[in-house]
């Protein structure tokens, strides 16, 4: 095995462009797409029909939500442009929403929008807690100015209101009554989700996949050169050309997965989580299970050039699937969902981004490392199978 | 050392090799001569345990290598009809993943390379890439490599095939170099000169079955009175012809573009007969040859075809 694993070692020779240029792509791909997620700001149009006081205090509350550039506009242009989808939602604030928020009656708001997704779910959240804030100010102000009026008949009630109202609402901005300290067990897209973490995690994935499988896929290179007939006759084992080839396309793999997570640390900053050891751990089933996918994949082709043809399509559109592109609770489609569980991807970026995204544990990373190692184990035996079949 | 009995190969539906048995002695350079798709290759892999067979059975000193292959694969060298080599690596790194996967480690293997770059001829090139070797220089290496572990048998399957007449004369001097130092040769071609150069013992194959075995003589024998001697006389007619069928052991005569051709049984005494005929009629002998049956006739006796068909 020793010969083996000296002779791929020596073959890396020829092969070590591959490498570099997936780490480069890894990381370029990170940034790049990283940086979009992280940057992108949806934006929503505000039509103000009402014009008051409270419907400007209302916008001057948005404006402080990063999360969305607003902008305003009269109802004809937010109309078209939500249509033609250059926009993809309109916040409508109607006559009379001044009124409706002293009088404490229901808040006059309309959300234009062309279908529901989960950023309209979250603007009618902020909304929703906005208006909720000013009408409880406003019922504070109110009691506030009737009790100092009770006792001062003489003083101004509508100032002492409107000088109580600012006071509540300005409150607010730098102190919160209750101070919340939660920890999210299961992460939305909404809730603790970071672009660019997924973007790393994700594009880690996929391309250091693409140097495993053609690491173990050296194996057709062998059969082309017909140097694998040659070994197969030699006295090594079977066990022993296959084991030392799966390890160098192993060490390789995980060599390039080792320096994607410290470029990423320290080059992109990313903090990979509370358990750098779960991180590990799910990283060294992927490899695995990936190695012995590209094993499987040896075994049912011929030649390097149809691996060259087969393995993007198979890598990209697992990747798709599995979540390396983009994060699979936008996807809805219960087959998609059902496919996804059937990829190596699916579970490390399940197990790398619960430890680095949502704070937790080495506990996290046990469930997608048993999958991965099943998987892995499943796909060796097949590839080793059809490798060998053929011989004594 | 080896036997072979009753060995089966099919793929699917065709009968690569079909029944066949034969023995190569410790010693021998054994020759397996068949034209291209005849099963040489197909009973070199089952014999190098690459391939197993459909039925029969292989044994190296008295043991089937079906049951346990291990001591046959210590003990063997293969050169495979191609070139199996790694073409970005050097001569020398090749020869040392050979010499290793064989069980030569440390100082023993470098000391084998060097013997071995020795007798292949390319000690002066070992450190350059494979690339860039001719394509005998590749041929040698490729024997090179099966030779590191100083096999018992070595089986060659066509070693030269595609290669300059230089490289090719100097791997058969090679082939005969390392018959002399002991080791067993079983060696496969479709060039005939080549297995009547090397070979003590041989099978002729076709289609998978071996139509003819024994030494070169007693496959010779079998044609024997395909003799055939081609005589250009002053006079060539029907009075002639007549005349030279009268020869004990002539059996055909025939003019074809002024030369009669006889075919007989052996040519010693024809030839004889034939010069005492000739002069007694006062006829004059213009050219004389004399075809002496070859492993070529044996096969296209006994198959119809030539062996390069």
């Amino acid at each position: 095995m020793l010969s083996v694993i000296k002779l791929r070692l020596l073959r890396l020779r020829d092969e070590w462009m591959i490498f570099v240029f997936m780490t480069a792509m890894a990381l370029g791909f990170t940034a790049i797409f990283g940086a979009s997620f992280t940057t992108y700001k949806p934006t929503v149009y505000i039509v103000d029909e009402d014009k008051s006081y409270y419907s400007q205090a209302l916008i001057s509350e948005l404006n402080t939500y990063k999360d969305f550039k607003f902008k305003e506009a009269d109802i004809k242009a937010a109309e078209k442009d939500i249509e033609e989808g250059n926009v993809s939602m309109g916040l409508l604030i109607k006559e009379g929403f001044q009124r409706n928020v002293e009088e404490g009656l229901s808040i006059s708001l309309g959300i234009m929008k062309i279908k529901d997704d989960t950023v309209i779910l979250t603007l009618q959240e902020i909304v929703s807690g906005i208006t909720m804030k000013m009408a409880g100010a406003n019922r504070i102000a109110d009691v506030t100015a009737a009790f100092i009026q009770s006792a001062k008949p003489d003083s101004d009630f509508e100032k002492i209101r409107s000088s109580s109202y600012d006071n509540v609402m300005d409150s607010w901005k730098y102190k919160n009554p209750i101070f919340v300290k939660a920890t999210v067990a299961e992460s939305g897209i909404q809730a603790g989700y970071d672009g660019l973490m997924h973007s790393m995690i994700g594009f880690t994935l996929f391309f250091s996949m693409y140097t495993m499988v053609f690491g173990i896929g050296t194996i057709l290179y062998d059969k082309q050169h017909k140097t694998w007939e040659r070994m197969l006759i030699s006295p090594v084992s079977r066990t022993g050309i296959l084991g030392g080839s799966m390890i160098v396309a192993y060490i390789t793999g995980a060599v390039q997965m080792g320096v994607l997570i410290l470029s990423g640390k320290y080059l992109i900053g990313i903090d990979w989580g509370n358990s750098m050891a779960g991180v590990l751990l799910v990283s060294a089933a992927f490899i695995f299970a990936v190695t012995s996918l590209g094993l499987m994949m040896t075994g049912f082709i011929k030649t390097q050039a149809q691996l060259g043809s087969i393995a993007p399509i198979v890598l990209t559109s697992t990747s798709m699937l599995g979540g390396c592109m983009w994060p699979l609770e936008i996807v809805n489609n219960k087959a998609l969902l059902l496919l996804a569980e059937l990829t190596p991807q699916k579970w490390a970026m399940q197990g790398i981004e619960s430890i680095a995204s949502s704070g937790m544990g080495f506990e996290a990373a046990i469930l997608p490392s048993m999958v991965l190692t099943v998987m892995g184990i499943t796909f060796f035996t097949i590839g080793a199978f059809s490798l060998n079949k053929q011989s004594i | 050392m080896l036997r072979i009995e009753n060995l089966y190969k099919e793929f699917g539906n065709i009968k690569a090799v079909n029944n066949i048995s034969f023995e190569v002695k410790r010693g021998q350079v054994f020759g397996l001569l068949g034209p291209n798709g005849a099963g040489k290759s197909t009973a070199i892999s089952m014999i190098s345990t690459l391939i197993e067979p459909t039925k029969g059975d292989i044994f190296f000193e008295g043991k089937s290598i079906l049951k346990d292959s291990k001591p046959i694969r210590q003990r063997l060298g293969v050169v495979p009809q191609d070139i199996a080599l790694y073409p970005t690596l050097t001569g020398y790194e090749n020869l040392s993943f050979w010499g290793s996967v064989n069980g030569l480690k440390g100082q023993e293997l470098k000391n084998r390379i060097l013997e071995v770059s020795d007798i292949i001829g390319l000690n002066g090139r070992l450190n350059d890439r494979v690339d860039k070797y001719s394509g005998g220089m590749k041929r040698r290496l490729n024997i090179g490599a099966a030779l590191l572990h100083k096999p018992e048998l070595l089986i060659m399957d066509e070693p030269t095939v595609g290669i300059d007449p230089q490289s090719r004369n100097h791997i058969l001097d090679t082939v005969l170099e390392l018959n002399k130092q002991g080791m067993t040769i079983i060696y496969t071609s479709h060039y005939m000169e080549e297995v009547e150069y090397l070979c003590n013992e041989l099978c002729i194959m076709d289609e998978g079955n071996i139509i003819a075995s024994g030494t070169q003589q007693e496959l010779v024998d079998l044609v024997k009175e395909k003799t055939q001697i081609n005589l250009k006389l002053d006079k060539n007619d029907e009075e002639v012809i007549n005349h030279l069928m009268e020869i004990k052991g002539v059996y055909e005569a025939k003019i074809n573009e002024n030369v009669i051709n006889l075919f007989g049984s052996s040519t010693d005494v024809l030839l004889a007969d034939i010069i005492a005929k000739v002069t007694e009629n006062g006829w004059m002998i213009e050219t004389i040859d004399v075809k002496k049956p070859n492993l070529e006739s044996v096969f296209l006796h006994l198959t119809g075809k030539a062996l390069r068909d």
